[in-house]
């Protein structure tokens, strides 16, 4: 019982870490690094083995130097800020993202790649710290991939976003940031898995997340119907992702669209935002100002006959 | 050879007098009681074929696994004690993952080979405080069969841990006769089908029973298409140009 | 008992493990067609504080890979240490020098090792690929990464990046009718762009962190050409043959107020 209890404490991951610097002297690798191993043993175990620093408290210490909510002149910045959605229909589940990282206030980059190609069935989605998502689902990656070689079948999306969810569990309470969509096709068809650094994790038919999250759900929530045609759902998922991109200062640049289908996952594109304001898909511009061109309050009255 | 049987043939860690750890020899003696199993590299491909021994007409043959895949340009056949040599792969599998998540690209096929021989040789007492993997050394021998920038390559392994590039191999029991009939028959520029056609001659040759599509399995790595075993209707095919 | 109220004046202490310091300095890399750019000043400073005006930033790899670190210079130089030693056990183990998109997965890894402990350096990794492209890979403290064309990290970043967006990705420009932006520039016009992004990083900086010394290095691709890359003055080679990937390194000197 007592054993069970340390698995699922918060302070187990850092107790677990603590060891395994204690181990490692003075940098991250085992012997086996020195061998034809050459690195990768030290990984043959499962999980990577983690430095921490040795402080009392590793997370607070972490939380001091990154994060920059708390303090927007910590140090280290690492990279937020977001709009991913995805959602499932008749015709498989549409992925749609912004492309823009922030760190602090400053654009860190425009042509981020916030879905993660798991593998040719599986999509990651990005939100929160860019790091922590790219790793990880990478990571999960190799495990499904190895669940497929051992059990000569593919994973689940359910069983690979249960994998993901129980691995960043393991880290609670150390700061880890990520907020994913685990997307694909399975045996049960369509499938969308919300796992967040949390350790929540829920089935659904439609999610966003990010700092535009609000903004996308206003559109895709109005737009969204099981039996929506290919073209109208990925005109939905990128029409979400302008609205946010529009709203939300953390969001924006470019829309990243895939298509996830019974033979695997495709990308549709890449939409540049502002070029969709004036343009859009019809070569009517989805801002509000082009609709109203002409007639805005902004603009001056009309001459009016006297 | 084992006429003057001692003391040393006991334990895994201590040398004979004369120089021999018997029991690594012993493993590689186990060898040649599995089936029979060949490799044939070509410049298209490489080609692993295994005899599956059907012993009773109540087993089902497609449940015998003796090759396996290692990862999508790495294939692997066996001859020897099948349950060992599923440690091994589950190493090679898990190497082989590991290096395409550190350093995004495919591992080499001598790199993965060599990850299989340190683990044959990680039996005995422990390293450090390391749990010891095994109490005897493995008694299966691997032909492992890849493409890599270095082209289609075939590598042989034993229980000592040694590995070595062939263009052709045979292990197991009829590897003797089978091996002179690779020497005789083998050439640099064979196509892929030749030595399709080959391996399975060679095992017709040494096997007791009548060659049939339920009775091998014959798999293949190309640099296009990667591991794949061949399927009934494929494997018929081959058999039927025979 | 005087002491005692000492003790109580003192009031609550708390003490913190700061083990970071910014050293200032500037990076930048740009991709060719078959080369790529990779460039650093030579100052370390802490505030106003110049520290020395010679401290490289920009450290070549392999034949065909040239890491730039900016951050904390303690940081920074250990990593490319530890770097250097796994490419050389990759080296060993695998009988081959390591791809340039396998150094930048790589490093993703070393840095995320230390996600609860952050080396406090953002890494630009220019060099060759293995299909002859160049390319540049930036990446954020604890290991997030992205291949790029042009890349700026560090104190004079928002001075420069902007810039680099306008002339290099032709952000917010429209071409003449008739004609598109280039995909790729010459060698000869990114090095224009290198040393104009940093002669007028140092002198717009507030602070004293750009400015003594700029090192480019030139990674050329298998049987490229030099492209005018011999008349440059300074130059110097820093490859041995000329068969494979060959990268050259330019030095220069910046303003030292």
């Amino acid at each position: 019982m007592n054993s069970f209890a340390d698995r699922f404490a918060i302070t187990g991951p850092i107790a677990e870490l603590r060891k395994a610097q204690a181990n490692v002297e003075d940098d991250e690798f085992s012997d086996a690094a020195w061998g034809s191993e050459a690195g990768f043993g030290s990984l043959a175990k499962g999980i990577p083995t983690f430095t921490v620093p040795n402080v009392p408290d590793p997370s607070s210490f972490l939380r001091l130097h990154t994060d920059d909510h708390a303090d927007p002149n910590c140090r280290i910045k690492i990279q937020h800020g977001t709009t991913t959605l995805a959602f499932r229909f008749q015709g498989g589940v549409i992925v749609a993202v912004d492309s823009r990282a922030t760190a602090g206030s400053y654009v860190a980059s425009g042509t981020v790649k916030k879905v993660i190609e798991i593998n040719p069935y599986l999509l990651g989605t990005m939100a929160g710290g860019a790091a922590d998502c790219q790793f990880w689902e990478t990571y999960l990656g190799m495990h499904c991939r190895l669940h497929e070689l051992r059990n000569r079948e593919r994973i689940s999306v359910s069983a690979a976003s249960k994998y993901l969810s129980n691995l960043v569990y393991s880290y609670k309470g150390m700061g880890l940031s990520m907020g994913t969509m685990i997307c694909g096709w399975d045996k049960t068809g369509p499938a969308v898995f919300y796992v967040d650094s949390d350790g929540t994790r829920l089935k659904g038919d439609l999610f966003s997340v990010g700092s535009g999250s609000t903004f996308a759900y206003g559109v895709l929530d109005q737009g969204y119907r099981w039996d929506l045609s290919d073209e109208e759902a990925q005109e939905l998922g990128r029409r979400s992702i302008y609205a946010a991109g529009h709203r939300d200062a953390f969001s924006g640049n470019t829309c990243n669209l895939y298509h996830v289908k019974e033979d695997g996952w495709r990308f549709i594109g890449n939409y540049d935002l502002s070029q969709m304001h004036y343009e859009g898909p019809s070569g009517t511009g989805y801002g509000y100002d082009i609709r109203v061109e002409g007639r805005s309050s902004a603009d001056a009255p009309p001459a009016t006959a006297a | 050879m084992f006429l003057t049987r001692s003391e040393y043939d006991r334990g895994v860690n201590t040398f004979s007098p004369e120089g021999r750890l018997f029991q690594v020899e012993y493993a590689i003696e186990a060898i040649k009681l599995g089936s029979t199993t060949i490799g044939i590299k070509t410049p298209e491909g490489v080609i692993i074929a295994v005899e599956k021994r059907v012993q009773s007409p109540l087993l089902e043959s497609s449940s015998i696994e003796k090759i396996m895949e290692i990862d999508s340009h790495l294939g692997c056949a066996m001859s020897g004690l099948i349950a060992d040599a599923r440690t091994m792969i589950d190493h090679a599998r898990v190497t082989a993952q590991n290096h395409s998540f550190t350093y995004d690209e495919k591992i080499k096929v001598e790199s993965v080979t060599q990850a299989v021989c340190d683990l044959a040789l990680r039996f005995g007492e422990s390293v450090h405080d390391e749990d010891a993997m095994m109490s005897r050394p493995f008694g299966v021998a691997l032909l492992i069969a890849g493409v890599d920038e270095l082209g289609p390559q075939l590598f042989h392994t034993d229980p000592s841990g040694t590995f070595v590039r062939y263009n052709a191999k045979a292990i197991g029991s009829g590897s003797e006769a089978a091996q002179a009939e690779l020497q005789d028959k083998w050439h640099s520029k064979m196509t892929l089908q030749e030595a399709q056609i080959l391996t399975l001659r060679v095992l017709k040759q040494v096997m007791e029973e009548k060659l049939d599509h339920n009775n091998v399995q014959v798999a293949q790595v190309t640099p296009t298409k990667g591991f794949e075993i061949l399927d009934e209707t494929k494997l018929k095919s081959v058999i039927d140009l025979m | 008992m005087p002491d005692m109220v000492s003790l109580d004046r003192a009031g609550p202490q708390q003490r913190q493990f700061n083990p970071y310091s910014d050293n200032g300095g500037t990076i930048l890399a740009i991709a060719g067609a078959d080369f790529s750019v990779i460039a650093g000043d030579t100052r370390q400073s802490e505030g106003y504080n110049i520290q020395t005006r010679y401290a490289p930033k920009v450290f070549k790899l392999t034949d065909k890979a040239v890491l730039a670190v900016n951050g904390f210079a303690a940081d920074g130089n250990m990593f490319v240490k530890r770097v250097r030693q796994r490419l050389e056990w990759y080296r060993h183990a695998h009988a081959k020098d390591m791809p340039l998109r396998a150094i930048a997965r790589l490093i993703q890894t070393m840095l995320y090792g230390r996600r609860f402990f952050p080396y406090y350096v953002y890494n630009i990794l220019g060099g060759i690929e293995e299909d002859g492209s160049g390319a540049v890979y930036s990446f954020d403290p604890v290991g997030s990464y992205e291949r790029e064309s042009c890349r700026a990290a560090g104190a004079a970043q928002s001075l420069v990046q902007p810039f680099l967006d306008n002339q290099i990705y032709f952000k917010n420009q429209t071409a003449a009718p008739g004609t598109t932006h280039p995909k790729h520039l010459p060698l000869q016009e990114v090095l224009s762009l290198v040393i104009d992004s940093f002669t007028s990083a140092t002198e717009r900086h507030i602070e004293a962190s750009v400015g003594d010394g700029l090192e480019m290095y030139v990674v050329l691709a298998r049987g490229s050409q030099l492209q005018g890359l011999e008349n440059v003055p300074n130059v110097q080679e820093m490859t041995t043959t000329s068969d494979g990937e060959r990268i050259f390194i330019i030095r220069r000197e910046l303003k030292k107020d």
